[in-house]
């Protein structure tokens, strides 16, 4: 199976199919939205014998714009919508073995969906939960 | 060898290595109670050791993959098969990994299982027939 900086590259392949949406692997020094960025959160090992399985837990941060700009909310929904084409859930999950380097992906929920400050501007944001099988 | 967490004991099925689909492996090996109390007994009760028997339980991934596990044992159903077993996380007999090989009957297999977002599981109980063999080289 896969080593892990290959799961978050195809994880942030996989969301850099919306258009419009930069997707980045590793955490940037100034993000510009909108822009969806793949962190790892925890790794739950041994889930069969002889490391037959193991489990990551991801976080994607989704920045979606800066919150006084009109039409900023309508995007954030369309983002946290299930199915479209804007859809988080539906791009990430659009290849759900990252090309054959993982059993499986699932995109599990979107919260903290609202605002966050990044230097000194209010952006609206989500985070994304993806459980990966490998 | 002392005690250990069990991260790797290897498990065959047939012959193939399934460990990798295994999330938990049991041996079990009973006898059964032959009561022979008698007036003789001190008013307790007496037995001793009768027929021997075993069960493997395992608890499986699902997996439908070519010669994986979940397609391996749809054909099995209803037939002897053979488990071995090598404790201590080992790959191969040892005295302190030592290899347990049992006769078993395929009597079960679950092919779908689970709730939305789970991991697909199934588990499996078989009961062995004839001896279970024991083995350290």
């Amino acid at each position: 199976m896969a080593d892990i900086t290959t799961i978050r590259e195809g994880l942030a392949t996989n969301l850099g199919t919306i258009s419009g949406l930069r997707a980045v692997a590793e955490i940037p020094d100034n993000p510009t939205p909108p822009i969806g960025i793949v962190n790892m959160e925890s790794v739950e090992y041994d889930g069969a014998l002889n490391g037959g399985l193991v489990t990551y837990n991801f976080v994607v941060t989704l920045i979606v714009g800066r919150a006084a700009e009109r039409q900023m909310q309508r995007k954030l929904d369309s983002y946290c919508s299930p199915t479209g084409e804007n859809s988080v859930k539906a791009a990430i999950e659009s290849d759900k073995t990252l090309s054959g380097e993982v059993y499986d992906l699932r995109v599990e929920r979107a919260t903290s969906i609202g605002s966050i400050t990044i230097n000194d501007q209010t952006y609206l944001a989500a985070e994304f939960t993806v459980t990966v099988f490998a | 060898m002392a005690k250990y967490v069990v991260t790797a004991n290897t498990v065959t099925l047939n012959g193939g290595t399934v460990s990798p689909n295994v999330a938990r492996a049991e041996l079990v090996l009973n006898s059964a109670e032959v009561d022979v109390t008698d007036f003789g007994s001190d008013g307790w009760t007496e037995v001793i050791g009768g027929l021997k028997s075993g069960t493997v339980s395992l608890d499986f991934h699902s997996d439908f993959g070519a010669g994986a596990v979940s397609a391996l044992l749809e054909d099995l159903v209803g037939t002897i098969g053979t488990v071995t077993l090598i404790a201590g996380n080992g790959t191969a007999p040892s005295a302190t990994t030592p290899r347990y090989t049992a006769t078993v009957l395929i009597n079960s297999f679950t092919p779908i299982s689970g709730a939305v977002g789970d991991l697909s599981t199934f588990s499996v109980s078989f009961p062995t027939s004839g001896p279970v063999s024991y083995a350290t080289a």
